[in-house]
């Protein structure tokens, strides 16, 4: 890949063929095998890394394997089963919150932050740096630092006590550790989020706000009547990826509910598929759960596509 | 901008609406502040709480300054674990993250040309099903592709197949991917294609117009690509989690949660590891800035 011949060279090789074949754009004969010879790895990888394990996923969802014995043909039993799966419903019902929670906040923060930093101020790159910070970490030491702002001793509880609030467990309380995971979730997931809606913010003409200014629109009509119609479609984008995620969390689940045994407080749906698959070998369960949390994702997906016209505005 | 303020400026009450500005600007500097305050506390914490000993962590607010710089705490942290050092760790985030990165280069741009230039039949339908694989939740794939890689054979390995190797943490990335895909047929496109005509003309096969003219000129786009599959990497914890079985392979997300499993409330030393192991991510960070915008905005990244 490195060193390639000269031989291939176009600017060289001109002068020795005069024949002037094809040129313009539509197919040309013998690109076929270009084009796969372009496309095969990438069509190996939709086909065996992608496309074929989803359905794969549902057959042996249909099956009882522990990988050891051979795959035992049990119908829709595993399905059923998760159904009544008290652990696999909290899970359900803990990620189902997370994401109700986690994307509204975080895109409406998200969109406050970035209406702000879009700023023609001196020294806004430094400030965009320290927002920009979190992105790049990963969320295993993201998660660490927050078990320590979140323990008994840490500097949030110090807070608390200074304001004469009693100290809390926050991820070690029932009711405190999913909200808890969320918030620090929010936290990191924030700076893509506002690039993302800079970027919008961006592309919105300024001839739009010259008219505006000189109809006499003051900073709250142009905000409402401009800035936040034209900034719709990159909502809707965040929003999709926002819902998409908040669906995989796992990282902050695994570091901060004490690996081995996350209370059934934090269990979320892909912490439920790692643990029936990976660590008990429940193959054909974890592919059922897979196949639901699919199901899930996919509805709420085009659910919110449908909701498209009725609020982007495309330009 | 400048338009605007001098249309404003007619008005004939100018100073108390420059007054007004320079007060709304401050209060927008502080508010701007605090924010970015907020965001970095967190690492002020994990850089301090690394400094100080295990007994000032718990007996001194959070909130203050190591009494001593106990840079001992790194040393410790780094040989904390029996038989390996987190340097193991580290290095086998590097090359996992290096060959994920240059598998998805070479894969990613060539699918992306066939793409942009070339006109085949089902050429649309084939993009669109790569682009859905964007959208769908990849845990759908865990437990096959598991499955696949434990029939692969491997003679190195203990199992005899691929699990406990890294080689399911790279290989993928050798056959092609959604998101570098996506962003350098979008790349691609802005190249006029009278470049790659005047190269046909002289005689260039499709490979050659691919890396002589394609690839010189995406360089930017590779930059994006390669710096966000480094990242991802080098950041997973779940796929290393799966796949990894003994310490010495761990790379830096397994080992950090492990040693937090095995040193609860050692709290110095955690804090110096977590440090040590965003250290790199930061340092690309800050040097590659611009590339992790552009790619953010094309891509909108993962959480």
């Amino acid at each position: 890949m490195t060193s390639t011949s000269r031989v291939g060279d176009p600017v060289r090789a001109a002068t020795k063929r005069p024949a002037r074949t094809r040129s313009g754009r539509g197919p040309r004969a013998g690109e076929g095998r270009w084009v796969l010879l372009f496309l095969a790895p990438a069509l190996i990888g939709l086909a065996v890394l992608s496309a074929g394990p989803i359905l794969a996923t549902f057959g042996i969802s249909l099956t009882k394997w522990d990988m050891l014995t051979a795959p035992q043909f049990v119908g829709l039993d595993n399905y059923a089963r998760l159904l009544g799966d008290d652990r696999f419903l909290k899970a359900l019902r803990n990620t189902v919150f997370y994401t109700v929670v986690s994307v509204p906040v975080g895109l409406t923060l998200a969109l406050g932050l970035a209406l702000a930093l879009n700023q023609q101020i001196r020294g806004i790159a430094w400030i965009r740096t320290a927002y920009f910070l979190p992105l790049v970490t990963s969320a295993t030491a993201i998660a660490l630092v927050w078990l320590w702002i979140y323990s008994p001793t840490g500097p949030l509880n110090d807070i608390l006590a200074a304001l004469g609030i009693p100290r809390q467990r926050w991820v070690a309380d029932p009711t405190l550790a999913m909200p808890s995971i969320i918030a620090m979730s929010i936290w990191q997931g924030l700076p893509a989020n506002v690039i993302i809606f800079l970027a919008g913010l961006q592309a919105i003409p300024a001839e739009y706000y010259d008219a505006a200014s000189v109809d006499g629109a003051g900073r709250q009509k142009r905000l409402r009547n401009i800035t936040l119609p034209l900034l719709t479609p990159s909502l809707f984008f965040t929003g999709v990826l926002a819902l998409i995620g908040a669906f995989q969390v796992f990282d902050q689940v695994y570091v901060m509910a004490n690996p081995g045994k996350p209370g059934e407080a934090t269990i979320t749906l892909v912490y439920f598929i790692y643990e029936a698959g990976f660590r008990n070998f429940k193959m054909g369960y974890a592919g059922a759960a897979s196949w639901i949390m699919f199901l899930i994702v996919a509805v709420a997906t085009i659910v919110y596509f449908r909701t498209q016209d009725r609020w982007v505005h495309y330009q | 901008m400048t338009v605007r303020s001098v249309k404003l400026g007619v008005g004939g009450h100018a100073p108390p609406r420059s007054a007004r500005k320079i007060a709304r600007r401050t209060g927008l500097y502080l508010a701007l502040v605090a924010g970015g305050l907020a965001m970095m506390i967190p690492f002020f914490w994990m850089l301090t709480t690394s400094l100080k000993t295990r007994a000032e962590v718990f007996s001194t607010a959070p909130l203050s300054f190591p009494t001593g710089l106990h840079w001992e705490n790194y040393a410790k942290m780094w040989f904390a674990l029996p038989g390996v050092t987190f340097g193991t760790f580290f290095q086998n985030s590097i090359v996992i993250a290096s060959l994920a990165t240059l598998g998805q280069l070479i894969t990613c741009s060539m699918a992306a040309y066939a793409f942009a230039v070339f006109e085949f039949r089902g050429k649309r339908v084939l993009f669109a099903l790569i682009l859905a694989t964007l959208i769908i939740p990849f845990q759908i794939v865990l437990v096959p592709n598991f499955i696949l890689y434990r029939y692969l054979p491997f003679p190195l390995s203990e199992s005899g197949n691929w699990i406990g190797t890294n080689l399911p943490l790279w290989v993928w990335a050798f056959f092609g991917g959604a998101f570098g895909t996506f962003l350098l047929r979008q790349f691609f496109l802005t190249i006029p294609s009278e470049l790659a005509d005047a190269a046909r003309v002289d005689g260039a096969n499709p490979w050659q117009i691919f890396r002589k003219v394609y690839v010189p000129l995406a360089m930017p786009a590779l930059a994006t690509l390669a710096i966000f599959q480094f990242m991802w990497s080098w950041n997973d914890l779940l796929d290393p989690l799966i796949y990894l079985r003994d310490l010495p392979t761990y790379t830096t997300t397994v080992g950090l949660a492990f040693f937090q499993g095995q040193f609860v409330g050692k709290w110095p030393e955690m804090m110096a590891g977590a440090l040590v192991s965003l250290l790199p991510m930061v340092i690309l960070f800050l040097v590659a800035q611009k590339y992790f915008v552009r790619g953010i905005t094309l891509s909108g990244l993962k959480g």
